[in-house]
C-alpha cells in the first residue's frame, strides 16, 4: 500500500473540523474515513483533536463549585422574593 | 489499524441537546411558572460563571457579572416576543455582562473594555475552575483539574474572538448558526475560526 501523499494529508487536514462535527457529504466522509485508516500521522491528528474538543465540552458539562451555586441561589431567592419592584428597575 | 475517530455529534447527544430547552423553559416562565423561572435565573447565573472563568479569564468577576446576567434575565424574560431567540440573547447578554463588570472594576479604566483588552489575572489564579463532585474518585478529581487548567491556559492564547467562538461551540454547545448570531459574523467563518482554534488548541493541550 502506498503511503498518503502529503498533499493529501493537508487538504484532509483542512476538513476535520467538519469531520468531527458531522458536517460532510457522505462521499467526503467516506474519503477521509479511508485515508485515515491508511495514514497513522493523520489518524493520530485527527484523534488528537477529537480529545481537544471533547476536553472543551467536558469543561461546559461540569457542575458550578457549591459555594457558588449556592451564592446564586441565594440570589435568585433574594430577587424573586422582592418581586416586581425588582423588574422595573432599570 | 488504530479506531476512525467517531463523529462527537453523534456520539455526544447530550451535548446537542445541552442547550435546547431555553424557549421551553421560557415559555413556562412566562406563563408564571415559579420554578421554570428559577431554572432560567441559574442557567443565566452558570453561563456567565463560566464564561467569567473561560474567556475573560477573571474568576474575581464571577460574581459581578452573575448578578448582572440574572437581573437582566429576570427584567427581559418576561418581554421578549419570541421564545426561540431567546438563547443568542441570553448569550449576548452574559457577554455584555461580563464586560460591564470589568469595567466597573475599581481599578480599572472608566471605558468600555473590547475582548482584545481582555487577558488571564495577573496572580493566575484558577483554584475556582476546579468543580466539586464528590462521587468522583481524588485521581479523576485532580485529573479533570488538570485537565481544566491545561484547557484555561489553552484558551488563553487564543485571539479573544477565536476564544469567545470555542466557549460558544464547544464549551456551551451551541449550533455554528447561533455562535454567528451571538458573535455577529457569518455561519462560514465561524467554521473557519472553529477549525483554526482546534488546531491552536491541541498544539497547546498536547503539549509536554
Amino acid at each position: 500500500m502506498n503511503a498518503p501523499a502529503p498533499d493529501r494529508c493537508r487538504t484532509l487536514l483542512g476538513q476535520l473540523s467538519r469531520y468531527i462535527d458531522g458536517d460532510l457529504t457522505p462521499a467526503e466522509r467516506r474519503g477521509l474515513a479511508s485515508h485515515l485508516r491508511r495514514c497513522p500521522c493523520c489518524q493520530t491528528m485527527a484523534d488528537s483533536l477529537k480529545h481537544t474538543v471533547d476536553t472543551c465540552r467536558k469543561a461546559g458539562a461540569a457542575r458550578l463549585p457549591a459555594d457558588v451555586r449556592s451564592r446564586a441561589r441565594a440570589r435568585i431567592a433574594t430577587l424573586l422574593a422582592s418581586g416586581p419592584a425588582a423588574r422595573r428597575r432599570t | 489499524m488504530p479506531a476512525v475517530v467517531t463523529n462527537c455529534q453523534e456520539s455526544n447527544p447530550s451535548t446537542r441537546s445541552r442547550g435546547a430547552d431555553y424557549a421551553a423553559l421560557l415559555r413556562a416562565a412566562q406563563g408564571g411558572n415559579q420554578a421554570a423561572m428559577e431554572r432560567l435565573l441559574m442557567k443565566a447565573q452558570e453561563i456567565a460563571y463560566r464564561f467569567s472563568l473561560l474567556v475573560c479569564g477573571h474568576a474575581d468577576d464571577a460574581d459581578d457579572a452573575m448578578q448582572e446576567a440574572l437581573l437582566k434575565t429576570y427584567r427581559h424574560a418576561a418581554q421578549i416576543k419570541e421564545p426561540e431567540a431567546f438563547k443568542t440573547w441570553l448569550y449576548r447578554t452574559v457577554k455584555n455582562a461580563c464586560l460591564i463588570s470589568r469595567r466597573r472594576r475599581v481599578d480599572e479604566p472608566a471605558r468600555v473594555h473590547s475582548l482584545d483588552d481582555l487577558s488571564l489575572a495577573p496572580d493566575g489564579s484558577l483554584h475556582a475552575i476546579d468543580v466539586e463532585d464528590p462521587g468522583r474518585r481524588p485521581d479523576q478529581v485532580l485529573e479533570n483539574s488538570r485537565l481544566r487548567r491545561s484547557l484555561h491556559r489553552a484558551l488563553q492564547t487564543l485571539q479573544p474572538e477565536n476564544r469567545l467562538i470555542v466557549f460558544l461551540r464547544e464549551v456551551e454547545g451551541l449550533s455554528t448558526r447561533d455562535v454567528a448570531a451571538v458573535v455577529g459574523i457569518s455561519e462560514a467563518n465561524v467554521k473557519t475560526r472553529l477549525h483554526r482554534a482546534r488546531l491552536a488548541l491541541r498544539q497547546h493541550l498536547e503539549a509536554p
